[in-house]
């Protein structure tokens, strides 16, 4: 785990008609970091995993990876760097099972002598050994949170971003999450980013936090600091300090 | 040489009011709905027999028969949207657009059985003769189709940003579920939209069949002619509409007088697969 | 070993094989019979391969006659003028067409231009082709070519009668049928599915929208292509009236109905509609016939609203519930309905 940066974000802006989404955004994450990015709702901050991961297109700045530029790349090729993503709103393959939705994502890398190996070994991982040749429209929301999470694993990614991965679900699932994250970062070396909600989860996961309100940068730091800082305060309360 | 030019030119402008008109009609199906209606261009077709048939049939001037035709199609178009769209709207888009297939084939086959597969032209109007301005020769049938054109699409354009349905229409258009909060009933919404398109082909095939002729195979032509046209526009904006319909017609009516009359489609369907490639959004498109 | 292979639904499947092989010979004399049956099998061909890109790929291709009439060009060309045996000829025509879908193609196929546009640049396509080759004189224009008149030549592939382009179409519907299934099973396969799921969920998964999708097209184009070459020589001539939409629109009526994206449904569609306008035919009369598009035309629109999954998903219900019915004791009834 060196602590080089994977992802280096420059300048990042982008405009929808008159309204600034992402206003002059810069950030670095760093190599088998965990990063947590909060902020009131429509902060940007999909908007801003958007643009990363070559949904949207900036108007201006540029997008480093792994040392290379992305900033214009289509969502597959950087996929194909090594950097894959989960949605707020679950993208179902529903008329796919488990397993062949895993398969999807594993064959990023795999060729079709190796992939059944793999899916096999990202089910295992996930926890989906139970569930695995259910179709994916069947499942309950946890259970389809997890399939995300383990095909976007499978795809042999080095980073993911997740986009409100906790959101919906109940303390004990919450808990299971964050073991699992925190297990594919300290065994894998996975690089994460995370959008939450959920202040539990970025909190106790997340030694690095960023924060985000109307498409601006206001805040960076450890957990201890994001909570006692006054802007921060202000963005999701309207008050400086509270008593 | 130049007169030619010029001459061929305004008849391409004429002839690119009434395509307008007729596009303008898809573009509200399809930029409030985003509905594909395949069968759009055999509208046309149906309202060109219907004028034709009711003036041959019944003896009316064609001047007259936009009476019958224009509430005929709005009520084949409202419904056509209430038997068969409405059931589609949640469905995958391959099945949404196999019923406008079915429709379109529908129509043609039907008009083929009833009517024959031979051209059929009206001759007899009040609006007869030519105008002469200079050198230059307005037909005018195509004159008095090319102005009633513009004034319709001049009324859509007004009834569009004035009016309360109008104002329904667009905020459909934009986001349904918001529109419905605000008290805007979806369904009917979306049925007066497509009915009021659909008469839109009522009037444009009304103008055409006066100066040109129809048979069972044009359905395909118009349709094509309306989406080209939709594709060069973008969605969103009438005015950016009306520019890419006189370039349409313009390059018809170009490719007619200098190529080969038989090439007159083909110049504008190369347009069509031409501005796919470079600009998918269209020229004017918003979104 | 011998106990496994031979499940009753792998026999049945040999038996109907084998039958497919002999018609001909059982058939003997009644032509009839046998211009139909390469009928259906001509139409199976191109709605099984369109099934890749319309089924598979989840695109709207209206441009089977565009391929259908490049091929027969093609072959009929270097027939004619070249003096070069449709062996050569037909999988030459199959990759013009496939070279022209891929020009179409590529630039639609983008992340995101919806498929809306694909569908009306392949049906203007047809469209192109047709007018540029009535224009075109060298190949032709508006004349009928004929190719050269044999009662039994294997070099010009030509024959009086339609056994031997039976069996060719037949070839190239067990290729059709077997990448249907073969590709499902493959990266390409799984591929189509997730981008006709979510498109943006496949792409973040290192999905390349536009490359899958060329794929796709290029193999049922190429298909078509060098069924155009067949097309050719079955009928001993060709004419630009082969860049035909309505047949066009038929094959893609044929995949709806069939089933998209099940291997055989397209063929059972055929088998039945084409069947069924023979039928109307030749008991009511040409009137008839010509609205038996119209009733295409309702029956693609029935089906749409009310079983979307199309024929193929209504004759395994069907089966099933027949199976059901006759089923010798209550063992074979809970295994059946368990088992699907």
């Amino acid at each position: 785990m060196s602590n080089l940066p994977i992802l280096q974000v420059i300048n990042l802006s982008k405009k929808f008609g008159n309204l600034v989404a992402v206003n002059n955004v810069s950030f670095q994450v760093n190599s088998g970091e965990i990063v947590g990015l909060i902020g009131p709702n429509g902060a940007g901050k999909t908007t801003l995993f958007n643009l990363v991961t070559g949904l949207e297109q900036p108007d201006s700045g540029k997008v480093f990876f792994k040392g290379t530029e992305i900033t214009h790349m289509a969502p597959y090729q950087i996929c194909q760097l090594g950097m894959s993503r989960t949605f707020q709103i679950a993208q179902t393959f529903s008329s796919m099972t488990v397993s062949e939705a895993v398969r999807v994502g594993a064959y990023n890398r795999c060729d079709e002598k190796t992939v059944i190996a793999k899916v096999n070994e990202i089910v295992n991982l996930c926890n989906l050994e139970a569930i695995r040749d259910i179709k994916c429209g069947e499942l309950s929301l946890v259970q389809l949170r997890r399939v995300e999470l383990a095909r976007a694993i499978a795809t042999g990614a080095e980073m993911l971003l997740l986009d409100e991965a906790g959101a919906g679900l109940t303390a004990i699932e919450l808990a299971e999450l964050m073991r699992l994250l925190s297990r594919l970062n300290s065994e894998a070396g996975l690089t994460l980013c995370v959008v939450e909600h959920v202040m539990q989860m970025v909190m106790g996961l997340c030694p690095h936090i960023l924060v985000l309100d109307s498409g601006v940068l206001i805040a960076e730091g450890v957990p201890d600091e994001i909570r006692r800082n006054s802007d921060v305060i202000e963005a999701y309360l309207g008050v400086r300090e509270l008593e | 040489m130049l007169d030619n030019l010029i001459q061929n030119f305004i008849n391409g402008v004429m002839l690119g009011a009434i395509y307008t008109l007729i596009a303008l009609g898809l573009s509200i199906i399809f930029g409030v709905m985003n509905i594909v209606n395949f069968a759009h261009g055999d509208f046309v077709m149906v309202a060109m027999y219907a004028t034709f048939w009711i003036s041959t049939g019944l003896g009316w001037d064609p001047v007259a028969t936009p009476l019958i035709t224009i509430p005929l199609l709005f009520l084949i178009g409202v419904l056509a949207y209430y038997l068969l769209i409405h059931r589609t709207l949640r469905r995958n888009y391959v099945t949404q657009i196999a019923v406008t297939v079915g429709l379109m084939v529908f129509l043609r086959s039907i008009t083929q059985v009833l009517f024959q597969a031979r051209p059929r032209t009206i001759t007899q109007s009040i609006i007869q003769g030519t105008l002469n301005l200079g050198p230059y020769t307005f037909t005018m049938t195509r004159l008095a189709s090319a102005i009633v054109a513009v004034v319709f699409i001049v009324a859509i354009y007004l009834f569009l940003a004035k009016s309360w349905a109008g104002w329904a229409i667009r905020a459909a258009s934009d986001d349904l579920d918001s529109a419905s909060l605000l008290g805007i009933n979806p369904t009917k919404t979306y049925a007066l939209s497509f009915g009021l398109g659909s008469a839109l082909t009522a009037v444009g095939g009304a103008l055409l069949i006066t100066f040109q002729q129809v048979d069972p195979t044009m359905g395909m032509r118009f349709g094509l002619l309306s989406w080209a046209i939709l594709a060069l526009a973008g969605l969103g904006s009438i005015p950016g509409l009306l520019i890419s319909g006189t370039i349409v017609g313009v390059v018809e009516s170009l490719t007619a007088a200098y190529w080969d009359p038989r090439a007159r489609s083909l110049t504008v369907y190369l347009l069509f697969i031409l501005i796919l490639w470079i600009k998918p959004k269209g020229l004017f498109g918003r979104k | 070993m011998l106990k496994k292979i031979s499940t009753p639904k792998n026999l049945l499947l040999l038996g109907i094989i084998l039958f497919t092989l002999v018609l001909p010979l059982v058939i003997g004399s009644n032509q009839y019979v046998l211009v139909l049956t390469t009928t259906v099998i001509l139409f199976g061909v191109m709605a099984t391969s369109w099934n890749l890109i319309g089924g598979l790929g989840g695109q709207l291709d209206l441009a089977a006659g565009a391929y259908l009439g490049l091929g027969a060009f093609t072959t009929g060309t270097l027939l004619t003028r070249w003096n070069i045996t449709p062996w050569v000829g037909m999988p030459l025509s199959g990759l013009v067409a496939a070279g022209v879908a891929a020009l179409i193609g590529a630039p639609l196929f983008r992340f995101r231009v919806r498929g809306v546009w694909y569908a009306l640049s392949s049906s203007a396509l047809v469209q192109v082709l047709y007018t540029a080759f009535m224009m075109w004189s060298s190949v032709g224009g508006p004349m009928d070519q004929y190719l050269p008149r044999y009662d039994a030549s294997f070099y010009y592939l030509r024959y009086n009668t339609y056994a031997p382009y039976y069996y060719i179409l037949l070839m190239l519907l067990y290729i059709a049928l077997y990448l249907n299934y073969y590709i499902r099973g493959t990266r390409l396969g799984f591929q189509l599915m997730a981008l006709g799921e979510s498109e943006e969920a496949a792409e973040v998964l290192g999905v390349n929208a536009r490359n899958s999708k060329l794929k796709a097209l290029m193999i049922y184009a190429y298909l078509v292509g060098v069924t155009g070459g067949v097309y050719t020589c079955l009928f001993g001539y060709y004419h630009p009236r082969f860049f035909d939409s309505n047949m066009s629109t038929e094959v893609a009526i044929l995949g709806i109905v069939g089933g998209l994206g099940i291997p055989y449904g397209p063929l059972l569609a055929a088998a039945v509609l084409v069947r069924g306008r023979e039928l109307l035919r030749a008991n009511l009369g040409t009137v008839v016939e010509r609205s038996s598009m119209a009733v295409y035309a309702v029956i693609l629109v029935v089906i749409a609203l009310f079983r979307p999954s199309g024929l193929a998903v209504l004759a395994g219900d069907i089966y099933r519930a027949i199976r059901l019915r006759f089923a010798k004791d209550t063992y074979v009834k809970s295994a059946d309905s368990a088992g699907d």
